[in-house]
């Protein structure tokens, strides 16, 4: 279950030198009118893709960047963005 | 597995049209609970519905501890009358189920764990559960096998033991209770995948599946670890779960070494030896989800280096098997168990994490409950997916299991 992780500063490296930082669910929600509903989705909340997903890692154990790439939870591959160039 | 000849439950029938219940998930949860539909409720006209063949997944890939030693006070009664249930299934299901009730010890190695333990046994006393707190020595005097020295990593500054658990036969809890329910009329779909749910005006019509439509009222998802993923392509709805890979393995066999469960929570690991003689043990769960139940070299080497100081008597043995197992994880380590809420005859039954075996008895005695007369039993009232809105978790793990940037 090898997985490796291509930090956009440092490359790709051993998937351990990562923390998972969740799916992506788009921007933080505006505190302004924020329901229980909209804040608890935001926060626990999850697609649980057994496919590619979007999702944010960083890089605890180099140079600390946060960033989001797609990985296919099937196998633990990283992949291109769907339909993009990446 | 899906040869000509007739499976070991029963017949192997057509699949209808319709029927009154329809379950997704050939699992524990999934068998228990259509059981105890027929036996308790005289509700026999149930498909259960299965990708695979029954017990493929975390049915067939547990430990298969059992125990009631939880944290919180509603957790415990009812992994208390799962326990309860062992011997009481055994003799209803004619099948043997090989409880053995060795009894768990948790070890502490810190005073903070410790203080922690005496927290835990005393929900464990007030519920009525045998639990207690014993020192380093009398951990020895239990399982010699135990390095109590202050030379490893984490010294065993003493254990929770806890008598009324153990182990169970997982396989044969399948076969068992695929044969209790088959007697009773229930039929066993194998090599159907379920596809989709159909609903019109607020309620459940149908399930597709992989073999045609099936027109019913009542569908439960209780799929172990595919459970979200299915919830979520069928019905859109998301539940606050993070599905990871648990990772076990077994030894060669050994001679009687270890007569009690184990388990460190400083070491993460957990060890208990079979009646074949393997030393089964496991807990590593590499913290991004993902489905793939593959081993880790990194845990194989953790786990080994664990047991050594430990257990050192296992120094040199090799680790015979490897496997895993989905664990469907939840921020405070209790499950989500509710129905006619989001789609009227929608029940769901998922969030275990690594407890769905140690549960399944009781709970597919209450989600049959709940099915049966569309009212929450009270012991299942604390686990709605509401409380995650309301800001009730449960407390199940001091601090929250998270795989979110908050963690």
């Amino acid at each position: 279950m090898a997985l490796t992780i291509t930090c956009p500063i440092c490359g790709k490296r051993n998937g351990y030198e990562f923390k998972f930082g969740g799916e992506e669910k788009g921007p933080r929600p505006d505190e302004k009118d924020l329901t229980p509903e909209a804040w608890c989705d935001y926060v626990h909340m999850n697609k649980c893709v057994a496919g590619v997903q979007q999702e944010w890692w960083f890089h605890k154990d180099g140079c600390g960047s946060w960033f989001p790439i797609y990985r296919d939870t099937t196998t633990n591959l990283e992949k291109p963005e769907p339909g993009g160039q990446k | 597995m899906f040869l000509k000849k007739k499976p070991m439950w029963g017949k192997k029938t057509k699949l209808k049209s319709s029927y009154d219940v329809v379950i997704i998930g050939g699992g524990l949860h999934s068998l228990a609970t259509a059981y105890f539909l027929a036996k308790e409720h005289g509700i026999t006209d149930i498909a259960i519905i299965e990708k695979n063949y029954i017990g493929f997944g975390g049915a067939g890939r547990n430990t298969a501890i059992v125990r009631a030693n939880q944290r919180t006070q509603y957790n415990v009664p009812l992994y208390k009358e799962a326990l309860d249930l062992w011997p009481v299934l055994t003799k209803d299901l004619d099948y043997n189920l090989m409880f053995n009730n060795c009894g768990n010890l948790n070890l502490m190695h810190s005073e903070a764990a410790m203080k922690a333990a005496r927290m835990t046994i005393a929900t464990a006393q007030f519920h009525g559960v045998e639990s207690h707190l014993i020192d380093a020595k009398e951990a020895k005097e239990l399982v010699p096998a135990l390095n109590i020295s202050e030379d490893i990593t984490f010294p065993i500054h003493g254990a929770m033991f806890h008598p009324p658990g153990g182990v169970v036969r997982h396989d044969a809890v399948v076969w068992g209770l695929a044969r209790g329910a088959a007697k009773k009329g229930v039929e066993i779909h194998q090599q159907t995948e379920a596809l989709g749910i159909g609903t019109q005006n607020g309620k459940v019509t149908s399930v597709t599946t992989s073999r045609g439509v099936i027109n019913t009222k009542q569908v439960l998802i209780s799929a172990g670890g595919y459970s979200a993923a299915l919830i979520y392509d069928m019905l859109g709805i998301k539940l606050p779960i993070s599905v990871l890979t648990i990772q076990a393995m077994v030894t060669q066999p050994l001679k009687p070494v270890l007569d009690h469960v184990v388990s460190s929570g400083a070491y993460h690991c957990y060890a208990n030896q079979t009646l074949k003689g393997e030393i089964a043990t496991g807990a590593h769960m590499d913290p991004w989800p993902n489905y793939t139940t593959l081993n880790t070299a990194h845990y194989i080497k953790h786990q080994a280096e664990a047991l050594s100081e430990f257990l050192p008597c296992l120094r040199g043995v090799r680790f015979m098997r490897i496997w895993g197992g989905l664990a469907d994880m939840t921020p405070d380590m209790a499950p989500i168990m509710e129905g006619n809420n989001h789609v009227e005859g929608f029940f769901m039954d998922c969030g275990w994490g690594y407890f769905g075996f140690k549960s399944c008895s009781a709970v597919g005695k209450y989600m049959a409950e709940y099915m049966a007369t569309d009212v929450c039993p009270d012991m299942l009232k604390p686990f709605a997916l509401k409380r995650y809105q309301e800001h009730k978790l449960m407390g199940e793990t001091a601090e929250l299991v998270s795989y979110s940037p908050d963690n």
